[in-house]
């Protein structure tokens, strides 16, 4: 199959409510042709996957995904279309929209000159649609107000919440009164408020059976359209256990001597709370299973609506998706930056907490880039727009979170595996447990004096199908495997958008996974652990000559040159205030240095081998020339007019965060590594101040990889933390990449992990939020698991030959909601966690001191 | 895969789980009337029960390995 025609997909999915939903609507897409990669994610309600359009269509995969029960959910847009005068306009325009893939129906109204659009979102924008429609010859606008992704993800959920609060209220209210009637007997002295009628069986029934056939109806249809495509999903297990619960009851309430059980073995009860208990489960994880996708809520929630345009002198408000590349842009105080660009005049500050976690606001002056979805704070300034629509940093970065969390992690597989499997595994267990009881267990154990948990109610005269049924329906009711569905997914959801919250973005689940299992972190030096930045450390003047005559001579003979170590110098006298003449001449000596004429003086700056050829005695300064090289740090020699001027001492500097970084990593455990080009000497000398556990010195690019290989064949798990360019062989060897200080053009960069600011202790707040998603994943899988594990032999009857005690249908209901809630519940906690390097706990006030001098770097080598 | 050929696919899986299916009920029934002592209503309960139980587990897994064959 030719890869370039193939494209990817996100199909947002309806209907989903556990893991074996995943399953089915995976093996539905799989089952297509040319559809491959295929992954459906519980907790965005989205399948990933790649195909081929020209071999399977949109169409097909909607109908795949309806046959087994599910749907692919649309949107609708309204476009007020400009220009059509007459019905062949309309259906110009029409066939333009229906020509786009993703668009399911559009309707266009000449009147009104509107374009009703039922489209996939993610699968065709509104933009994409507008341009279609230009491209027949007429204008299209998004109607003011229309709903955005934001809006129509809210909408989707607040429907479901809808739907399903008004079945909770249908069956829960009838449910309630049904449970009165029921125990009608036991209510002692208010039996006087509950009229008697409420108590009689066929009254009983008839509340029951709009419950039954109302609100539980969902799991009926459904159940029967998967079985049909060979799928069985939760709905089935429902759709016995009331099916069977109110069956029984009708016989037992119309034929009382029928056998199974008689009057004293009606339950409607049972059909009826079970109903109630699992739509109220169901509204329960409709509520809260958003809040796990908060992340991208308000990532979404950044982006400015409105941009205020200055065209051809005039300002205008326009929707900020309609911004070009170029576009002047004016940005008041308080308003939102709506794209991404350069500040062309004005000066404020700017509020970028939201993107890349930093708290103190950055200034912005003409020449400084601003990001859209950032918050200006005080002055005013206009910008040039550099990246709109879907390139703009905020788009990448809700794209990486949304990929993530559409991602599934190694241990979210084998849950899903396993839930898809269970629910064929219990129906087995019910025939099973059905047939023990019916020919051993009701004969041997049965106790008419026996009752459900939780419940007076007597078993009484239920006869050996009654009672085999009732044990084989509370297994299936109590297996229902939904918690094990959400456990991984909600918590993974939670994890990267906390991340995402900190300025650290994973890429998928699996590097949340990966992180969570690291012992040694290696980083590399220039750019990573330093500035890649080299600046003057030491200044040592020869006899008569002052320290700013020295920068002075040094800083205008390399004011030419464009090498590092040049520049550095450069800059060095830009801080020490020292004025920098032009040179009179210039001539650079490759390998050497740099001779110049300076103010009438030849000035020579360079190594210690062009001051021997040139014959400059520095013997008076070699001693210091010496310790300032073991130091690690680079020696120029200055001579003016053949005599010795000076040493300048050139180093790379530490980024403040990196000796905090190493000593919280050595804190949490982690063996850290450095790896660098540069020669042992100076790499040693900066392991040394930062505390790096082991170097490995003079290690080309290209051999970095098996470096990191040679690790992993020790079985370590080895983190690489790097510029993610350079290093980008080291940081896919690794077990999880880190591209350290990225920026906010988080696209192109390579690894597992980026973290957006230039700060090492993100790479800590990577480590944190991984252990700590990792945490909760394995708590909700536990809480998941101990329902169905505990529950299943107590529904099964292991303990009724002990005391007697049987659960009804309704309680293993009641559990089965209860599982899912402390699941969502237990991984809402996490929107709590903050990393140790933001809580201020007093490590980041040990490393405040003043910043240490370290070698310069070769560049070449890292 | 069109309509033509799922009404294909649950034909031949019909052929298949049915009669599976039938065969578990039938030796429920068999079971319980060489056991003894069971009123006709429990007989007849429990044989419906274990039946639709074996439909509902061989019905999936026999229409999905029907389609994969057919598919391939």
């Amino acid at each position: 199959m030719n890869e370039s025609t193939r494209r990817e997909l996100a199909l947002p999915i309806s209907g989903m409510s556990c893991a074996s939903c995943v399953a089915h609507v995976e093996g539905a897409l799989r089952g297509l042709p040319s559809v491959s990669e295929v992954v459906v994610n519980l907790g965005t309600n989205k399948a990933s996957l790649k195909y081929d359009p020209a071999v399977v269509t949109l169409a097909d995969m909607r109908k795949a995904v309806d046959d087994v029960g599910y749907g692919v959910a649309t949107a609708e847009l309204t476009l007020e279309v400009r220009g059509m005068t007459c019905s062949s306009c309309v259906s110009h325009v029409e066939g333009a929209l229906l020509g786009l893939e993703g668009v399911s129906a559009a309707v266009v109204n000449l009147d009104a000159a509107t374009a009703r659009v039922t489209y996939v979102p993610g699968v065709v924008t509104p933009r994409r649609m507008r341009k279609a429609v230009s491209d027949v010859g007429y204008e299209a606008q998004e109607r003011a107000g229309g709903a955005d992704a934001l809006d129509r993800e809210r909408q989707a959920r607040g429907d479901e919440i809808r739907r399903q609060g008004r079945n909770l209220l249908i069956a829960g209210g009838a449910g309630l009164v049904i449970m009165i009637g029921t125990f009608y007997d036991m209510l002692g002295p208010l039996k006087a408020f509950v009229p008697v009628w409420l108590s009689y069986k066929w009254v009983i029934g008839l509340m029951t059976t709009p419950i039954v056939f109302g609100p539980g109806r969902q799991f009926f249809t459904n159940s029967w359209r998967g079985l049909k495509h060979g799928v069985t999903d939760m709905n089935l297990l429902y759709a016995t256990g009331i099916g069977a619960a109110y069956g029984i009851a009708v016989i037992n309430t119309l034929f009382p001597k029928a056998g199974f059980g008689g009057e004293g073995a009606t339950f409607f009860e049972s059909a009826a709370l079970l109903t109630a208990f699992i739509i109220l489960g169901r509204w329960l994880e409709a509520l809260t299973r958003g809040r796990t996708s908060e992340a991208i809520r308000k990532l979404m929630k950044l982006q400015p609506k409105i941009a205020r345009v200055v065209r051809s002198g005039v300002e205008e408000e326009i929707p900020a998706d309609e911004v070009e590349i170029g576009d002047l842009i004016l940005v008041r105080p308080g308003e939102g930056v709506p794209v991404d660009g350069q500040v062309k005049d004005g000066y404020s500050a700017v509020d970028e907490s939201m993107l890349t976690g930093e708290s103190l606001p950055v200034e912005k002056r003409a020449g400084d880039t601003v990001i859209g979805g950032t918050l200006n704070k005080t002055g005013a300034f206009r910008f040039e727009a550099t990246r709109v629509g879907k390139d703009t940093a905020l788009a990448q970065i809700i794209r990486l979170v949304e990929d993530a969390q559409a991602s599934k992690a190694p241990i979210q597989k084998l849950a899903d595996w396993v839930a898809g499997h269970f629910i064929l595994g219990v129906h087995v267990l019910a025939v099973v447990v059905f047939v023990f009881w019916f020919f051993f267990g009701y004969r041997t154990f049965f106790d008419p004096n026996s009752a459900f948990i939780l419940s007076p109610y007597r078993l009484g005269e239920i006869g050996v199908f009654g009672f085999s049924l009732l044990l084989s329906v509370t297994v299936l009711v109590i297996s229902c495997p939904c918690a094990v569905g959400l456990a991984t997914p909600s918590a993974m959801m939670a994890g990267t958008g906390k991340a995402a919250e900190y300025g650290v973005l994973f890429k998928g689940a699996e590097a949340i996974e990966n992180a969570s299992k690291l012992q040694v972190i290696m980083f590399d030096k220039t750019g990573t652990l330093t500035k890649g930045e080299p600046s003057v450390t030491d200044v040592v003047v020869a006899p008569g000559v002052d320290e700013s005559t020295l920068m002075a001579l040094a800083g205008a003979a390399e004011k030419n040159s464009e090498h590092p170590l040049g520049e550095a110098i450069v800059r060095g006298a830009e801080a020490r205030g020292v004025a920098l003449r032009e040179t009179e001449a210039f001539n650079s000596i490759p390998g050497h240095g740099v001779e110049a004429r300076v103010g009438g003086r030849e000035v020579l700056l360079g190594n210690r081998k062009l001051m021997t050829e040139r014959q400059v005695d520095f013997s008076s300064l070699m001693t210091d020339a010496e310790r300032l090289e073991g130091e690690g740090k680079t020696v120029m020699f200055i001579a003016a007019d053949h005599a010795p001027a000076g040493l300048i001492a050139v180093a790379d500097t530490l980024k403040e965060s990196s000796a905090e970084a190493i000593r919280r990593l050595h804190k949490m455990g982690f063996e850290t590594v450095m790896i660098t080009g540069d020669n042992r000497r100076t790499a040693e000398a900066i392991a040394r101040q930062v505390g790096i556990d082991r170097v490995l010195a003079e290690v080309l690019p290209q051999d970095k990889a098996s470096e990191v290989k040679q690790l992993q064949a020790l079985g370590k798990k080895v983190a690489m933390v790097g510029d993610g360019v350079n290093d980008a062989p080291a940081l896919a060897q690794s077990n999880v990449g880190m591209a350290i200080g990225s920026g906010t053009d988080v696209a192109k960069e390579t690894g597992d992990v980026i973290l957006i600011k230039d700060d090492l202790r993100d790479v800590i707040v990577a480590l944190e939020v991984a252990r700590a998603t990792m945490r909760k994943v394995k708590q909700n899988l536990f809480w998941a698991f101990i329902y169905n594990t505990l529950g299943i032999p107590l529904a099964a009857g292991l303990l009724y030959p002990f005391l007697a005690l049987v659960i009804s249908p309704e309680v293993a209901g009641l559990m089965m909601a209860i599982s899912s809630l402390t699941v969502t519940l237990n991984t809402l906690l996490l929107k709590g966690f903050r990393p140790s390097v933001r809580r201020g706990d007093g490590m980041r006030a040990e490393s405040a001191g003043p910043q240490r001098m370290q070698p310069a770097g070769q560049p070449a080598g890292d | 895969m069109d309509e033509n050929q799922e009404r294909e696919v649950a034909r031949r899986s019909a052929y298949l789980y049915l009669p599976i299916s039938l065969g578990a009920a039938g030796l429920f029934l068999l079971a319980a009337n060489l056991a003894g002592g069971y009123p006709v209503v429990a007989r007849i309960g429990g044989t419906v029960w274990v039946w639709l139980l074996s439909t509902i587990v061989t019905m999936p897994v026999i229409t999905a390995r029907v389609k994969r064959g057919l598919v391939r």
